[in-house]
């Protein structure tokens, strides 16, 4: 582009300092929060009634801080469902279906040992709540699993697989707590039964045991892809999978790992949303409401590129505005979406900033025109 | 100014004045002068990051310089795009194929034209390209689909789409990188009569010194982004111009033959191979390699010389037939056990298999040590073992990066090529499959990269040379195999192979046929 006696134009960097990406990511959150104030004067709000109102709520009322950490464990595990076959260059968007399988699991077990029927328990709960955790895990990460599978030894495309996969767990999770299913709560309102106390996850500091997890995970993956050779195969695979056949790297062993590793952490994010949190245990009525919330754990991996540590703070930021716009939007009377078209204002100049973060604007003078053409010698001779 | 020029009378037709472009980091052109003549044949020599590339793309608008001007007929001119270079009559043929394989030639050559936006009616244009075709002297059926064409005639095809579309100036950029020997000499005469007969004007970039000598009129040799020497063919020798593009003079050296020859290190018998699409790709191939001895597979690209390489490294099933390496039949291990047990494998594709784009050199080096346990520790991998490993081989392979921990994309070719080798070579392997080694690289690093084959042909390895460079493989092997559709003319001692002998076994001809001729 050619602006008076300048050249302007998209050069790649050649190198990306890392205090760039995180001002970057600054610049992208206050861009967002400064284009959806278009929506608040939309709606005859005052500005700074409506941010004091979301931030106010997501991070620093007392019940509001609650719920953001809550939401921020669960987008974290689900992130991290996402971001290990993403390292892989392999799609699961079956989040949603693994979470639903983490928290069949969750409640077959009191099932099985009947603990909900008779008050008296047959096993220490501690076991029992390890084994709640266990089967959580396990089962998202068969269901992940499957996809890698079907991926590996067929070449079936994993994104077809895992989308049908949440479907098919939607509606096993309705017969499971409908109509009489079997996890139906006694007074049969389209919910499960609720977990008896003592299967409660423990809270530490008023804050479910899962946000040990959550955090744990980041530094585990950090570690895992960083420093160890699986995480380096697991990266190889990703960039490049015909070189990392060449290097000696088994596709159909890393496909299934990367899969049964991510669907176990979805399987873990139901849990936390099906057993651990405060006022909930059990799984009501709305849980499709919890499978879609999932999905902005692939957000929050793409926007994090990858990274499980820089997912940190993605994922609380998108729990506190998801939770404090809903808020400022029954306070304040907003239109119906304000949380949602603030979260989407966010990905986009999330994604907007990845370019300016890849190239930089160059200007240059455009040379006069004076030269003139002058005969080339060639060498006497 | 005074004229030392003796030329025939003829104008310069296209003239570059003070180009100079810079990259991030880089100076590729440095107030580069140029002048061409009409109706020559004029080489540009240099080695790969000479400047080349990016002088053919300013002069077709791929690229703006950053100073300087192009003059064409003495006004100035401005491509901000190929559109405006075509409109201006130059044209280009890219050393890769860019035309649609399953479309036929007719519709290839108008392709893209200005004058069939819009409905494309082919019988209205059919008549003015045969015409062109007739002027031309070329004989294509024009109803023929690409893809049946040999690569010869594929790029006749392109040269005719740029005279199509009335280019005057035709920059071809290493034409002859695909072509068999008998395929280059078609190309050259033809590029002559164009010349000669058309008035056209040829650019050839190339760094092959026998194609310069055999085809130009004068040379402009870059070095570093300056224009270093211009001289005509007739008064230039070989020695010279490597002098002028390298700067100093290189020793090429000779393999020796191996006199003690050890047990069979590599045993293959009656191998058969598939290609992706299930046809047969190699047939009934068998031969023996011992340690120590280098056996080049001579053939034109695409004649299973892929799929050897990939069945030998594990990376493709074999349909039939046993591979046996250190008295172990390996013919369904995977490439990791290969790799384990001392194979070393250098495929053709630098960029697509060789090497990940995005990983510093030192992950890069990880993609042959990842399992290592000498490079494990504590489950971790040893990141600095792995670092020095990297810098001993820049260092010991003239590899010319930043760091180590620079990305793998900001190598050229030749450097990349480098780290790729030492990588490999130092695991020591006792069975290197080499392919395609000096593809796309510059004298002076194909220089190096045959002088490091040797260096391990020395050391006990033996070497699988896969390679389309005739004197490439006489110059290095001890045995030669010409390939021609999946299969082995026979496996002839390098003294019975001389050059004819084998270019027409790599034609297809068959070893008695050869010698009747």
């Amino acid at each position: 582009m050619r602006l008076g006696r300048y050249d302007v134009t998209l050069e790649p960097r050649t190198t990306r300092p890392a205090f760039y990406s995180a001002l970057t990511a600054v610049g992208a959150i206050l861009l967002a929060l400064a284009l959806a104030s278009v929506l608040f004067l939309s709606a005859q709000t005052p500005l700074l009634d409506a941010y004091r109102a979301i931030f106010s709520y997501a991070f620093f009322n007392p019940n509001g801080l609650l719920a953001t950490i809550h939401r921020s464990i669960y987008l974290l595990l689900c992130t991290y469902a996402f971001l290990v076959p993403l390292r892989a260059g392999l799609w699961n968007i079956g989040l949603p279906g693994q979470v639903y399988a983490g928290g069949i699991a969750v409640f077959a077990i009191p099932f099985v040992f009947r603990t909900q029927e008779s008050q008296t328990l047959s096993l220490p709960p501690v076991f029992l709540i390890l084994l709640m955790v266990a089967s959580a895990a396990a089962a998202g990460a068969v269901v992940g699993g499957f996809a890698g599978v079907l991926r590996a030894r067929f070449q079936v495309n994993e994104i077809l697989v895992t989308m049908m996969l949440n479907s098919i767990l939607f509606w096993l999770v309705a017969y499971m707590i409908k109509e009489g299913g079997p996890f139906m709560s006694p007074r049969g309102e389209g919910e499960s039964f609720a977990l008896p106390p003592p299967l409660h996850a423990p809270l530490l500091w008023g804050v479910p045991f899962t946000a040990v997890l959550a955090l744990g995970a980041a530094v585990f993956l950090d570690i895992l892809f960083a420093k160890t050779p699986l995480g380096y195969r697991i990266r190889a695979f990703g960039q490049n999978p015909a070189a990392a056949r060449y290097g000696g790297i088994i596709p159909l062993a890393l496909s299934l790992f990367v899969f049964l590793l991510g669907g176990g952490f979805a399987g873990l994010a139901g849990y936390h949303y099906f057993a651990a949190l405060p006022g909930v245990y059990k799984i009501s009525g709305n849980y499709g409401y919890f499978g879609d919330l999932s999905f902005y754990g692939i957000i929050s991996a793409l926007i994090a590129r990858g990274s499980s540590l820089g997912a940190v703070p993605i994922a609380v930021l998108f729990a506190g505005l998801s939770l404090g716009a809903r808020f400022a939007q029954g306070q304040l009377r907003l239109p119906f979406g304000v949380d949602y078209a603030l979260l989407g204002l966010l990905m986009m100049t999330f994604v907007a900033s990845h370019v300016l973060y890849q190239f930089r604007v160059a200007w240059r003078r455009v040379p006069s025109p004076t030269l003139r053409p002058a005969p080339t010698q060639l060498p006497p001779g | 100014m005074p004229k030392t020029l003796h030329l025939p009378p003829a104008d310069p037709i296209l003239v570059a004045r003070a180009l100079t472009k810079r990259f991030p980091g880089v100076l590729a052109l440095d107030h580069v002068d140029v002048e061409f003549q009409e109706r020559e044949i004029h080489a540009i020599l240099g080695q790969n990051g000479a400047g080349k590339t990016t002088l053919m793309n300013i002069l077709f608008g791929l690229v703006q310089p950053d100073e300087g001007a192009l003059f064409l007929r003495g006004q100035q001119v401005e491509f901000r795009s190929p559109h405006d270079a075509l409109a201006h009559g130059i044209g280009m043929v890219h050393q890769t194929r860019r035309l649609v394989s399953a479309h036929t030639v007719l519709e290839n050559i108008v392709l893209g034209h200005p004058r069939v936006r819009g409905f494309l009616n082919l019988q209205s244009v059919a008549p003015e390209v045969e015409e062109l075709c007739n002027k031309y002297g070329f004989t294509v059926d024009l109803a023929a689909r690409v893809w049946q064409l040999p690569e010869g005639e594929r790029q006749w095809v392109e040269i005719l789409k740029a005279l199509y579309r009335g280019a005057q100036v035709l920059i071809l950029d290493e034409p002859t990188s695909a072509l068999t020997p008998p395929e280059v000499k078609t190309l050259l005469a033809g590029l002559q009569a164009l010349v000669r007969d058309q008035g056209v004007t040829i650019l050839l970039v190339t760094h092959k010194l026998p194609i310069v000598l055999a085809a130009s009129h004068r040379v402009t040799v870059l070095r570093s982004g300056k224009v270093v020497a211009r001289v005509r063919t007739g008064e230039a020798t070989e020695e010279m111009l490597v002098r002028h593009m390298i700067g100093r003079d290189i020793v090429a050296r000779t393999g020796k033959r191996s006199s003690e020859a050890g047990p069979p290190l590599l045993q293959v018998d009656h191998l058969s191979v598939v290609n992706d699409k299930g046809q047969p790709a190699l047939q009934d191939v068998s031969f023996s390699l011992r340690e120590g001895e280098i056996l080049g597979v001579a053939g034109v690209t695409g004649n299973g010389q892929d799929e050897l390489a990939q069945v030998l490294a594990g990376l493709r099933d074999a349909v039939s037939g046993t591979v046996r390496f250190k008295d172990r039949d390996v013919t369904r291990l995977s490439p990791l056990a290969r790799w384990r047990m001392g194979m070393g494998y250098v495929p053709a594709e630098r960029v697509e298999v060789a090497s990940i784009a995005a990983f510093s050199l030192v992950e890069n080096t990880a993609l042959n040590y990842h399992f290592d346990p000498a490079f494990a520790r504590r489950g971790l991998l040893d990141d600095a073992g792995l670092e020095q490993l990297t810098r001993n081989i820049i260092s010991g392979y003239e590899v010319k990066t930043p760091t180590a921990r620079t990305r793998a994309q900001h190598l050229s070719g030749g450097n990349l090529q480098k780290l790729i080798l030492g990588r490999v070579l130092s695991r020591k392997p006792r069975l290197l499959i080499a392919h395609l080694p000096t593809q796309g690289l510059d004298v002076e690093a194909a220089a190096f990269v045959r002088a490091a084959l040797l260096d391990a042909k020395a050391d006990g390895a033996a070497i699988l040379l896969i390679s389309e460079d005739l004197d490439e493989i006489l110059s290095l092997a001890d045995w030669v195999a010409p390939i021609y559709e999946g299969r082995f003319g026979g496996v002839l001692p390098r003294a019975e192979a001389d050059i004819e002998t084998i270019g027409a076994m790599m034609a297809g001809l068959s070893a008695k046929e050869v010698r009747a001729q």
